[in-house]
């Protein structure tokens, strides 16, 4: 394992590797190493020190950091200037049973979005700059530091969701956001998947720009009755009662008020941590939801961005099934933790349209032409 | 404007490409020369090419049926929309076909449970908002030419407007698209679920200008339209005070639906073309829209108050909606009202960090002094996104080449500042052989071989985006042969 701290020493070992045709893993918290296909027994990059933050202007709303920064870390700094990243990044460590630190570079390159997804978009959507190594050996930026940009072609939304697979990450640009000083979560509870994804999808198809909308059954949050339709709102103070109004009206009673934050938990997975089989997120259109989900015929699973996201532990066996599923709705499944046997066969996702996978290819091979990133992961 | 080399075997051929195309879509073919010079440029009307042929398709088969075509005969493509592109985006090839998207504009679909709509390509950007506005909906993205412009050109420019400070650009409210590749394949790309299963292909179709393929049809997320939109006038005695208001407003964390501004000489033209009511005598005037529910909108206002009397301007506010629609409708018209001023102009769009506003400001009324032209500025100011209008009169000789030189000189100044040259306008022909002021030969070059990647043939909308045309065949060979990559056998992905 080779260990690199700076642009200069990535190109230096892009260029190496190139030269003997070695493909390499990247690797810096390591939480995310058992997403997707598992690879060879290859040397493996390490950039965790490719860390901390470049720049941080706050009034241009955008923060520049290295690639190995954590989470946390960039988290408390946005905070103490009242604001938050653009995205909402979900850390899978306790999920995926990781020791190690979720990193800024590591949610971008899983796009890792959370519960605030719906509202924020995904990592996709704010991150509006990077430099990196290509598989030449080159350093290259992609996109740039302002917060408008159509010159060129939009690299930085390329590199979110890549895996680390068209090239070393050096340096990632992101919009950010004023934090709204609070927050509330609205628990409709006793109500069954149907109910509670309509009540949902009201809220989703508001005005109130809300912050998470979940619904949880009985498996996942005891004390709910058949299950909970739970509605994050944020705001000043003022405002914010105003919302919770108006989400009163919208679902025709007033509902009860959770202290704690229920998302990061659900965002994280965690919920998932200790049930046996494999997690999956499955994507479908929010108003299929209640539909899938009862197909899936899950014990444990619940229903993320108004339904557009569900999470589920199912049995290996189930897992054709799971995709057949996911396929019939036009939506995708996501196999998010599985054993490396499970994740080599299934891919992390379903195979796409032959004509896809030839792009796909293709542009890999635009960025890495040896194919030395992270071999066969994607 | 060097484009790349006309091919005469292929104008040669003419009535023959004529007559297949009219193989393909019988009552979509325009031939003649009058039908032509209708097609003949973009709304940056400097630059006119009569195209070879141009075909109007009207279903997708036909779309990958002429495709499949071109690539089988070698003969370049340039998609159109329905021709706003303000940086020559759509500018035909006289050995090329132009493949016009207007007549697919039906609204397949309107799903209000999932929030989206999906729609043929032509639909133009309003008509989307109008399908949906009775339930209360709207499609966020509103580029001032929204009446006109088409989504189709909107995914391939990704286009912003005037409030995408809050809501995004094209690519923020896009769930999918179907694409029509070079060679004819018709490939799904995302769709309601908002998922791809692989490398984010929307992404990178998006904004890529028609250098990578055609889009047949499209999957646009739609918003609830805001309970409250109150929108304030603010005024202001220097530019400087303007532009650190700006910067002010945004650093308080307000965020406000659009923060416009407009230069005195803007302004004035304006008044005196559909009179908006805004004030004379200004410097500068700042438009700034808050949405949202009721008190969010009342804190947003309150505080943008404060902070333009902190900055030396004076506020006024909207008092109804009829009065908010006159404001926004002065806007929307400055560059109609722009043309009053002026025989010709030409309207740039560099993207500048927000501090650098009042230097940037400051340097381009030197360059205004230095090429002896006037100029006025309007711009998206909440996201740094300046539009300064360069008049000059194209009978005047050295007056257009002064005014490209102008213009050419503010992109290079907001590169220089650490920002970019096209904001939501694109490259196009305009700003290409600027791209080398902007990227390393490294980064244009993996630019390019991203672009190989969708067209092999290199015959999309050559010429426009990329300053050096590289075959594809020759990126190959960089690849192969290039010193640090001397293993041309390897196994790749």
């Amino acid at each position: 394992m080779e260990k690199i701290a700076s642009e200069a020493q990535a190109v230096e070992f892009v260029r190496a590797a190139s030269e003997a045709r070695a493909p390499f893993e990247i690797v810096a918290g390591g939480t995310r190493r058992q997403v997707g296909k598992p690879m060879a027994d290859l040397p493996r990059l390490d950039v965790s020190g490719l860390s901390g933050i470049v720049k941080y202007e706050p009034a241009e709303l955008i923060i520049t950091a290295a690639p190995s920064t954590p989470l946390t870390e960039i988290t408390s700094v946005l905070a103490e200037k009242g604001q938050r990243l653009g995205f909402d990044p979900a850390d899978w460590s306790r999920l995926l049973g990781s020791n190690g630190v979720a990193t800024l570079g590591g949610a971008a390159s899983a796009d890792a979005s959370g519960s605030g997804r719906l509202r924020h978009g995904a990592a996709r959507d704010s991150l509006l700059a990077f430099r990196g190594v290509n598989g030449q050996g080159e350093a290259f930026r992609g996109g740039a530091k302002v917060v408008k940009n159509v010159t060129g072609f939009d690299l930085p939304k390329l590199v979110c969701g890549a895996y680390g697979s068209l090239c070393v990450l050096t340096e990632l640009t992101f919009r950010v956001f004023p934090k709204p000083p609070l927050a509330v979560t609205l628990c409709l509870a006793d109500v069954e998947p149907e109910v509670g994804f309509a009540a949902l999808r009201k809220i989703a198809l508001s005005a109130l720009e809300p912050a998470g909308l979940a619904y949880l059954p009985a498996t996942m949050m005891p004390g709910v009755g058949q299950g909970a339709a739970l509605i994050k709102l944020e705001g000043a103070r003022q405002p914010l009662e105003e919302k919770i109004a108006l989400a009163h009206g919208l679902l025709g009673q007033a509902v009860q008020r959770i202290e704690d934050d229920p998302f990061p938990a659900i965002a994280s997975g965690e919920k998932f941590a200790d049930l046996p089989g494999h997690v999956w997120r499955v994507m479908v259109a929010p108003a299929d939801a209640p539909r899938v989900a009862k197909e899936l015929k899950a014990q444990h699973w619940l229903g993320d961005w108004a339904g557009g996201l569900i999470w589920l532990a199912a049995a290996p066996a189930d897992a054709s099934r799971v995709r057949a599923i996911a396929a019939g709705a036009r939506g995708q499944a996501m196999l998010l933790r599985g054993s490396p046997d499970a994740r080599a066969a299934l891919g992390l996702y379903a195979a796409q349209a032959p004509a896809l996978i030839t792009l796909s290819r293709a542009v890999k091979a635009a960025f890495d032409p040896l194919g030395l990133f992270n071999p066969g992961r994607l | 404007m060097l484009l790349p080399p006309t091919n005469a075997k292929i104008v040669a051929r003419r009535a023959e490409i004529v007559a297949a195309l009219r193989e393909i879509v019988p009552d979509g073919v325009v031939a003649d020369e009058s039908g032509l010079a209708t097609f003949d440029s973009d709304a940056l009307s400097a630059y006119h090419q009569m195209p070879l042929v141009c075909v109007l398709p009207s279903n997708r088969q036909q779309v990958s049926e002429i495709l499949k075509y071109a690539q089988a005969e070698g003969i370049p493509i340039v998609p159109r929309g329905s021709g706003t592109s303000l940086s020559g985006g759509a500018l035909p090839r006289e050995d090329g076909i132009l493949i016009g998207m207007g007549r697919m504009k039906r609204i397949l679909e309107i799903d209000y449970e999932n929030g989206c709509v999906v729609v043929e390509p032509g639909v133009t950007n309003l008509n989307i908002t109008k399908a949906v506005e009775a339930n209360g909906f709207y499609y966020a993205p509103d580029p001032s030419s929204q009446v006109a412009c088409s989504i189709g050109g909107n995914v391939a420019e990704n286009s912003g407007g005037l409030h995408c400070l809050k809501y995004g650009l094209t690519t923020n409210n896009l769930l999918g698209v179907t694409f029509v590749l070079p060679g004819g394949e018709i490939v799904t790309i995302g769709g309601k679920c908002g998922a791809q299963g692989g490398l984010d292909l929307l992404g990178l179709i998006t904004g890529s200008e028609g250098l990578l393929g055609v889009v047949v049809e499209v999957v646009v997320k739609i918003l609830r339209k805001p309970p409250v939109t109150r929108t304030l006038m603010a005024s202001f005695d220097t530019v400087t005070e303007a532009g650190a208001c700006v910067a002010a407003v945004i650093a308080d964390g307000v965020v406000p639906a659009a923060m416009e501004f407009m230069d005195g000489r803007a302004a004035e033209a304006i008044e005196s073309y559909n009179q908006p009511g805004y004030p004379l005598g200004s410097a500068a005037i700042l438009i700034i829209d808050a949405d949202g529910v009721e008190a969010d909108v009342s804190h947003a206002i309150a505080r943008v108050t404060e902070i333009v009397t902190q900055c030396g301007g004076k506020a006024v506010e909207a008092t109804d909606e009829k009065q908010r629609a006159r404001i926004w409708s002065g806007r929307k018209a400055a560059f109609a009202a722009m043309g009053k001023l002026a025989p010709d102009m030409i309207c740039m769009d560099g993207t500048i960090p927000r501090h650098a506003l009042p230097f940037v400001l400051d340097e381009m009324a030197k360059l205004s002094e230095k090429y002896e032209l006037g100029f006025c500025n309007v711009f998206h100011a909440g996201d740094g996104n300046l539009h300064p209008l360069i008049i000059f009169d194209i009978m005047k000789p050295g007056e257009f080449e002064r005014a490209e030189a102008f213009g050419a000189d503010i992109l290079r100044l907001c590169v220089k500042v650490g920002g970019v040259l096209s904001g939501e306008h694109g490259v196009g022909v305009e700003k290409r052989d600027l791209m080398t002021d902007m990227f390393t030969p490294e980064e244009l070059a993996l630019q390019g071989r991203v672009k190989c990647a969708f067209d092999v043939q290199g015959l999309f909308n050559p010429g426009k985006v990329f300053p050096t045309l590289s075959a594809c065949v020759e990126q190959g060979h960089i690849h192969v042969h290039g010193a640090q990559l001397p293993h041309p056998h390897l196994p790749r992905f």
